[in-house]
């Protein structure tokens, strides 16, 4: 298979304008043009839908107070009284990685979830902060979130590498989870968009037809990533409060 | 794989860290705290109606209570009324009822009296008239002219008998 028909040649990273600091490349993108993007679309629809304040919402109110409620809910149904002050982060998190989905699911257009990098670094601020947080809230007594109570104490060599290892693993799982939903679900729909250039005249239809309902289960998972990325953020926000 | 080529890490951790920071501050800053804003004026205007809702409710129930209250006061007052009427009725109607009988009384006495002083007026008329036709018919029959006296002493031993 040539290069350039290659399914995987959607994720290639383009520069833009090369920018050089420090000695790093820090090119502009296509992937930065795609946060660009994503960014300008959050802000601009929050700020602009709620513009009027209105006590009666207008349709595209009601989009920005139900995203809005949609996540104040699954924070105060995970962590509680306490997730409030992590609402804002939360709330970011789910909308750049939602939109950041969604903007991948138009034509051409680059997919900056796609690439492990970036969800590796969001996973790792989540992980880095929400460690902290559990330091802070517990001092030292924070590695007792390791040793899980009511369990035979034979048990304890085994299960706490087990509980170290799968909370270390944290970043990983969240990161590699949304990178390769977003990774198969773009390369899939590449490789039947090739099936139907390459099939012989009208049976390209039926790739077409495939395509067409994958496209519809990729904005499914496109937001269920997004709700699984918010979600286990959560999750994690709460550990760090409730230790077992 | 593109996405394991570290050409362009370090660019992507730049732009990630300036959007995803910028994203985070705006939201945090401005677009959050106007939603906010909107949803709990939203709360405030519910809670109040609720609460004007509820005052009106007390206000119209401590109503209907006076209302009750007046109806039932009211409903006494007439009853009193009533009972007073009837009452004064029948003193009424009885008083006249027993002046009346004495009324009645009075003039049945007073009748029985007139037709016992008749009955003596005619029972003397009676005794002259007897004198008289027997006066007359003895003179008649007999030629025999009878002195007064004499038909009085014989009606007298007599009047028992058709008395």
């Amino acid at each position: 298979m040539a290069a350039k028909d290659s399914p995987l040649k959607q994720f290639e990273i383009d520069p833009i304008s090369n920018i050089e600091l420090g000695g790093y490349n820090i090119s502009f993108t296509n992937s930065s043009f795609a946060m660009l993007i994503t960014v300008l679309v959050i802000t601009l629809f929050l700020t602009l839908t709620v513009n009027t304040r209105s006590i009666i919402p207008s349709r595209m109110q009601l989009i920005s107070e139900l995203m809005y409620n949609f996540i104040a809910q699954l924070l105060s149904d995970t962590v509680g009284d306490n997730g409030k002050r992590y609402f804002p982060f939360v709330f970011s998190l789910f909308m750049f990685v939602l939109i950041g989905n969604m903007v991948g699911m138009i034509p051409y257009q680059f997919t900056f979830t796609s690439h492990i990098i970036v969800t590796f670094a969001l996973a790792a601020v989540v992980f880095i902060g929400v460690t902290i947080l559990g330091f802070v809230n517990h001092g030292i007594k924070f590695f007792t979130f390791f040793y899980i109570p009511g369990v035979p104490f034979y048990m304890h060599p085994l299960l706490i590498p087990i509980e170290v290892i799968s909370y270390l693993s944290r970043p990983i799982s969240l990161s590699v989870r949304l990178f390769a939903n977003m990774l198969a679900g773009h390369t899939l729909l590449k490789v039947f968009a090739g099936f139907v250039v390459s099939m012989p005249f009208f049976t390209g239809v039926f790739p077409l037809a495939f395509i067409v309902a994958l496209t519809g289960l990729e904005i499914l998972i496109a937001f269920l990533q997004a709700y699984v990325f918010a979600i286990l953020t959560c999750l994690y926000i709460n550990d760090a409060y409730h230790l077992h | 794989m593109p996405q394991l080529n570290p050409e362009f890490f370090v660019s992507q951790l730049f732009w990630l860290a300036v959007f995803f920071t910028f994203l985070f501050v705006f939201l945090w800053r401005v677009s959050l705290p106007r939603i906010a804003t909107v949803l709990e004026k939203r709360q405030n205007k519910i809670d109040e109606n609720l609460s004007s809702a509820k005052e009106l409710q007390e206000q119209a129930m401590e109503i209907e209570k006076k209302i009750n209250d007046q109806i039932n006061k009211a409903k006494l007052e007439t009853d009193e009324k009533i009972k007073e009427t009837i009452n004064a009725l029948q003193e009424d109607v009885s008083s006249q009822l027993s002046s009346l009988d004495k009324d009645l009384e009075k003039k049945v006495s007073d009748a029985e009296k007139e037709i016992l002083k008749s009955k003596d007026d005619q029972m003397k008329n009676i005794d002259n008239e007897i004198a008289n036709i027997t006066k007359l018919t003895v003179g008649k029959i007999t030629d025999i002219e009878l002195s007064d006296n004499e038909i009085n002493k014989v009606i007298e031993t007599h009047k028992g008998s058709f008395n």
